[in-house]
Formats: C-alpha cells, structure tokens, sequence
C-alpha cells in the first residue's frame, strides 16, 4: 500500500515538472507513468537494502527501458520521457543539505552528504545510458515487431 | 548582397536547427546527430559536426570549397516541446525531398512560437510539482500546502527573472533566495497559529524545481560516452547552478536564523 501511494505521489510530481519542462501536451500522462514506475521500483528497494546506489540504478535502468519503449511506441524521442522520469532521483534533499551543513559549519557532514548527492547523480546517468544501449540491442526487432501490429 | 547557393541554404538551415535544440536543452549528442544527418541527407560531403553546450561548429565541402562555420549559442532553458518538433521536423527534412524555403519557414515558425503554456497553468503545476515532493520524503500535509505554495510563487518569480536577461550566477542566486525567503515567511506565518512544520521540508520542495538536475545527469551522460568536452562544460554548468543555489539559500538562512 505504501508502495502505491508513493507512486501516486510521484506520478503528480513528474506531471508537474512535465509541464515546467514544456513536454508536448499529449506525452504529459506517459512521462508521468514512466516516472512513477521508475519511483515504485526505487521505493521498493530502498526498503530491502541499505545500499544508496542500488535504488538509484535500479530505478533509472527502469526509468530508461520505459522511456525508450514508448519512445519505440509513440516515434517521440526518448528523452521526452526519461527528462521527467529520472526528476524524483535527483539529489536536490542531499544538495539542499549539503548547503544547510555548511552553513552550520559541519563540514564532516557536508563532504559525506555532498559526495552521496554526487555519486546518487552520477548512477542515474550510468543507469539511464545503460538502458539505452540495451535497448540498442533490442530496439530493431522492437520496431519489426510494432510494424506487424500496425 | 551575397547570392545564396542552395548548399549554403542547407547548411544555415541544419544550423539554425541545431542552434535551437542547443538553446532549449538538447543533449549534445542529438544536436550533433540532428545536424549532421541534416547535412549529409541533402549531398554535402565531408561533414563534420562539433557541439559543446555554448557553440556549434560545422566544417563542410560546399560548391566544392571545404568550409567551417561556427554558430556561438547561449543556452536558455529547458523547452521539450520545442526540441520534439525540430526532432520531427529534421526526420521530415532528410527522409522527403522537403523543399528548402518550407523547412526554413517551419523553423522561423518555431522560433516565435507562444509558450505552451500560459502563466498561470505553469503556476499551479509548478506548485504541484514542488509539492508533491514533500510526500516523497515523508512530509506531513501542512509541508505539502506550504511547499505547493511556495513552489508556485518560486517558479513565478523566476520565470519574470528569466525575460530580464540576467546572469544566469544571479539568477540562481536570486532563485534560492528566494525559495527560502518564501519558505521561511510561510513557516513562521503558520508557527503563529501554532501548527509546526519544518522548515527544511518547505525549502527543498521548491528548491527541487530550481536544481539542475538535467544538466547533470546530461552532462554525466556525455561524460560517459566519452564527449569529454561537453560533458565537463554541462557539469560546469550544473555545479555552478547549484553553488549559486546554496549561495541564495545560504544567504537567507544565515539573515533567517538572526531574525526568527
């Protein structure tokens, strides 16, 4: 039930950054579905691990995978959907209290919150391109298989 | 005046194409990508596309004088709208025999397009995209109204900064002071009638819609498929966002901490 309430939540937050990012009117409701999954799958394992990277890789593999099948789906490009998708990971709270610790000169603090954020950043692009170059592999008998059912 | 040949029409088109994608936030790979097949659709030889975040770069043989052009570009903003129509429109252009006075049209057509949405839709989604966010960190529904509207006015008031011009260090800095000088009135607004939120939870909902998390994970992007160059220019780009960002929310803080 937590799971997918979190969802819902998500689905509302990427909608609303859909729309700070100009995303054409009718991707809106796939970019929201691509990231509320992406949130779900994160959510999920961040209850089984203890491991900060883990979720963040996870969730943007999946974020990435959906992106690039509706991309496949809808002949959009692909970012149109991940842009949205991957907002929930990003570490604006690490970045934001990163900030608040210098401020209060816990720099010991700082450093580790500060090196979190980055490494959290740097596995959701890791995980979105790793998406796409396995969809590069999947993609041409995607497009065969799309062209039958049309 | 000079006479234009039809090969240098061509290249100031796919130019125009890539400059406006650069603008509005395209990865460099894709500008580079949209640019060259652009080019090489239409019979020029020997082309070659160079894209860092703030500059084009396009060497090609026309009317059989190899040729470079450079294209400065300043970056504005995300826009996807705008880049999924030059996308469109880039497959139109090299996969028919678009004629070349209708590409340039549709291109000139882009440029001065309205915004899609009008400022109050962007108002009311803004909040929402702040605001639900609290919930994503276990905040309580008294954050979520706060940071819903906070996110609002936060957007609002940048988006006005945005036509002015400014330095894009300002800017941020502007912005984060924004977020918190919001988030730290609207606290203690309602710490008056003695409901409790916390301040923290205020400031990151609204600083979530200013952080720049898309030219980081673009930037990391390139990085890691070994653009070099414009991947360290974007995370640049995005750290120095970020510095100003802390810069602003540091600054009311410190003045927030004094006065509460």
């Amino acid at each position: 039930m937590y799971i997918i309430t979190q969802g819902i939540y998500a689905l509302f937050s990427v909608i609303g950054f859909s729309i700070i990012f100009n995303l054409p009117r009718k991707l809106i409701p796939y970019a929201g579905v691509t990231g509320m999954i992406g949130w779900m799958v994160y959510v999920t394992l961040q209850g089984q691990t203890s491991n900060f990277i883990l979720p963040a890789v996870v969730g943007s593999v999946a974020v990435g995978l959906i992106g690039e099948i509706l991309a496949a789906i809808t002949r959009h490009p692909s970012t149109m959907f991940t842009i949205p998708g991957i907002i929930p990971f990003v570490p604006g709270y690490g970045i934001y209290y990163t900030m608040l610790y210098i401020v209060q000169k816990d720099f010991d603090q700082a450093m580790t919150t500060g090196a979190q954020s980055l490494f959290v950043a740097i596995s959701i692009a890791c995980g979105v391109l790793l998406a796409t170059s396995l969809m590069r592999f999947i993609r041409p008998s995607m497009d065969k298989w799309l062209e039958k059912i049309r | 005046m000079k006479i234009q040949t039809e090969q240098k029409r061509i290249v100031d088109i796919a130019l125009k194409a890539g400059n406006i994608m650069l603008t509005n936030g395209a990865e460099t790979y894709r500008v580079e990508d949209t640019v060259q097949r652009m080019m090489a659709s239409r019979g020029l030889e020997d082309v070659h596309v160079f894209v860092i975040p703030t500059g084009i770069i396009v060497s090609a043989n026309i009317d059989n004088h190899p040729t470079t052009i450079l294209e400065r570009v300043h970056g504005e903003g995300i826009d996807l709208e705008v880049i999924d129509r030059i996308n469109a429109l880039s497959r139109q252009f090299t996969s028919t025999d678009m004629p070349i006075e209708a590409a340039s049209d549709a291109i000139d057509l882009l440029v001065n397009h309205p915004p899609a949405f009008s400022k109050w839709t962007r108002f009311f989604f803004s909040g929402m995209a702040g605001g639900f966010f609290i919930f994503l960190f276990k905040g309580s529904f008294v954050e979520f109204l706060l940071a819903y509207i906070v996110s609002s006015f936060t957007v609002l008031c940048f988006d006005s900064l945005s036509d002015k011009r400014l330095n894009f260090f300002v800017k941020n800095i502007i912005g984060g002071f924004l977020a918190s000088l919001f988030g730290i009135i609207s606290v203690s607004l309602i710490g008056c009638f003695g409901i409790y939120a916390s301040l923290n939870m205020v400031i990151i909902g609204p600083l979530m819609t200013l952080v720049p998390g898309v030219s980081l994970n673009n930037g990391i992007r390139d990085l890691i498929s070994g653009e070099l160059l414009a991947g360290s220019a974007k995370i640049t780009e995005a750290l120095f966002i970020a510095i100003a960002l802390a810069f602003g929310v540091g600054i009311m803080l410190q003045l927030g901490i004094n006065f509460i």
